[in-house]
């Protein structure tokens, strides 16, 4: 077997029965890597001797490999995550060659953990979009077909990992960016509860949204990673001091039977037909294995989109002041003052879509607008909060497409801005009220591209929502990966 | 639509130095979501703003303890200019 066909668990797997060492796998991937990166633009660095010297230092731990649950595992970082020593450009021109002074918590656990990092994935500059298309660093493809977007912002650790460049990658999600990219790449991406993970050392974008999740082939796998790297981290005061319990273990012996599912029908009107259709087909699914469905109602849920845009620009706008061309990142050349120092830098640095985001901030905030703007979608956002916790209330998950549609060509969506939006109108509830939601893939559409399933679960009950899922994907049966790449 | 002193007014308040054709994309773009986001004013919504996000058990006192940050060097590193210790910039105040 090609060992970047393997899966975290069959890896783990072939280390204990010693078919192979971790230099082995870290070789093995380099090459797809160098391979295959051309055509799908997906990672942005890679470090071949640092992350070789890594992998040997575990070939010489191999007799500890039970005691690390990710042994010998690469694993793709974002390029919003600092890596000590590693670049990280957040896809902006504004960090161009900027070197991580540390690494961030996430993923310092995860390589005590003993895992290792692969690569730096491509993502939209500061992890604003849906397409990949916004990266300073050109866009990233989808492996399923080249001409179509992977999804973002996360569009390089989606593509990445459904390419087998790597067996797991890191992404954030602020409104989407794990699982739509997940989606639309025929992987599982999970966007835990807010607080769930540490952000220390992840590049802020809109700091009450933002979240860091996993991506992988299975289900398994990317709970394998999330529970590796969940938990309290004293370095980020929204972080939950609630342990973590182990997911991977209780999603085997979990049944079905007697769940309850909750479906918003009146959402989904304007999917498209081969979407829904394999959205019913995964609730019947579930329904034949005991799992009762039920009608819920999520009535604010409509107006996600407009909240969402209001209070993730305005967060940005705040967050983003900082690339001002002082002490590190892009500064302008020809600048007499610093008042021109910071406009210039901004204006050159920065590019389209994160400018129009921080001008709707900057106008949200400004004087006279607070109230009827920023103000305004608090509140409903505490009335979307409300309407989770209701439905909550009466069932253990609520299911809906991930996306309304499958992977849209390059280009399709990027003359208006609301059309690019409206791709993350399953997602973006999500993270306003703060639960945990997973993308699993549930088939393929008459084109042969991926659909995906979504899953939310309660607020720190990742261990029923990712056990639901796991059981989902087992009833669903092997997922194709995609073909004709090499 | 959002005139162009509009957004000039916006961009300057968000330090964005804009091209004349930026100006007009984003008079645009800007209105295009500002006229959609105000759908919102149409919810009934309760008067207190509270929104919880961060998890109850996430806050808490801690020991005040000082750790030494050993990272000077990586951190000016990655400095546009610099002079010894120092980022450099150009002058605050201009002479007249």
């Amino acid at each position: 077997m090609d060992i970047t066909a393997h899966t975290i668990q069959s890896l783990l797997d072939g280390y204990q029965k010693k078919e192979f060492k971790p230099s082995e796998v870290a070789a093995a991937y380099l090459a797809q890597i160098k391979k295959t990166n051309g055509k799908l633009n997906a990672f942005l660095q890679t470090r071949e001797e640092e992350t070789l010297e890594a992998a040997k230092k575990l070939d010489a731990k191999m007799s500890e490999a039970d005691s690390l649950p990710l042994f010998g595992i690469p694993v793709g970082v974002k390029d919003n995550f600092l890596v000590k020593g590693w670049q990280c450009t957040a896809g902006s021109k504004v960090l161009e060659g900027y070197r991580s002074p540390y690494t961030a918590t996430s993923v310092e656990k995860l390589e005590n953990a003993g895992a290792f990092v692969i690569g730096k994935l491509n993502c939209d500059e500061f992890a604003m979009g849906s397409s990949n298309e916004n990266s300073a660093y050109g866009p990233v493809r989808n492996p399923w077909d080249l001409e179509r977007v992977p999804g973002g912002s996360s569009g390089g650790s989606s593509a990445a990992v459904a390419a087998s460049l790597c067996p797991a990658s890191l992404g954030t999600d602020t409104g989407g960016s794990i699982r739509q990219p997940a989606s639309l790449c025929g992987i599982v991406g999970i966007k835990p509860s807010y607080g769930r993970v540490s952000r220390y050392g992840v590049v802020a974008y809109a700091s009450s949204l933002d979240q860091v999740g996993p991506f992988g082939k299975t289900v398994w796998d990317a709970s394998r990673v999330l529970e590796a790297m969940a938990g309290n981290d004293p370095m980020d005061s929204t972080c939950s001091k609630s342990s973590v319990p182990s997911y991977t273990k209780t999603m085997e012996s979990f049944s079905l039977s007697g769940v309850k599912i909750g479906v918003a029908r009146s959402w989904l009107e304007g999917v498209d037909p081969e979407v829904k259709k394999s959205f019913e087909e995964s609730l019947k699914l579930m329904e034949k294995q005991g799992a009762k469905l039920k009608d819920i109602e999520l009535p604010h849920a409509k107006y996600s989109l407009s909240t969402y845009y209001l209070i993730a620009p305005s967060e940005c706008s705040s967050n983003l002041a900082r690339y001002d061309g002082v002490h590190y990142g892009y500064r302008s050349k020809e600048t007499r003052n610093m008042d021109e120092l910071y406009s210039k830098s901004r204006g050159e640095g920065i590019g389209k879509e994160v400018k129009l985001r921080i001008m709707l901030g900057t106008y949200a905030l400004s004087s006279g607008y607070y109230d009827a703007y920023y103000m305004k979608a608090n509140q409903v956002r505490r009335l979307i909060q409300q309407d989770f916790e209701k439905a909550f209330a009466d069932c253990q998950c609520i299911a809906s497409p991930t996306s309304p549609t499958t992977a849209f060509k390059l280009g399709e969506k990027t003359d208006d801005p609301l059309t690019m939006y409206l791709s993350d109108i399953f997602t973006l509830p999500v993270n306003l009220a703060g639960v945990g939601g997973i993308s699993v893939p549930s088939g393929l559409d008459s084109k042969g591209l991926p659909i995906g399933l979504q899953l939310m679960g309660k607020a720190f009950d990742e261990p029923t929502l990712l056990s639901i899922a796991y059981q989902y994907e087992k009833l669903r049966g092997a997922f194709p990966l995609p073909k004709g790449l090499n | 639509m959002l005139n162009k002193e509009e957004v000039l007014k916006i961009a300057r308040l968000a330090r964005l130095n804009l091209s004349e054709n930026e100006v007009s994309v984003y008079q645009k773009h800007l209105t295009r979501v500002l006229d959609y986001i105000t759908e919102l004013s149409k919810v009934e919504t309760p008067k207190e703003a509270f929104v919880r996000h961060i998890p109850g058990d996430a806050t808490g006192l801690r020991e005040d303890s000082v750790k030494v940050f050993s990272q000077t060097e990586a951190l000016l590193d990655n400095a546009p200019l610099k002079e010894g210790q120092s980022f450099l910039l150009p002058t605050v105040l201009e002479q007249e």
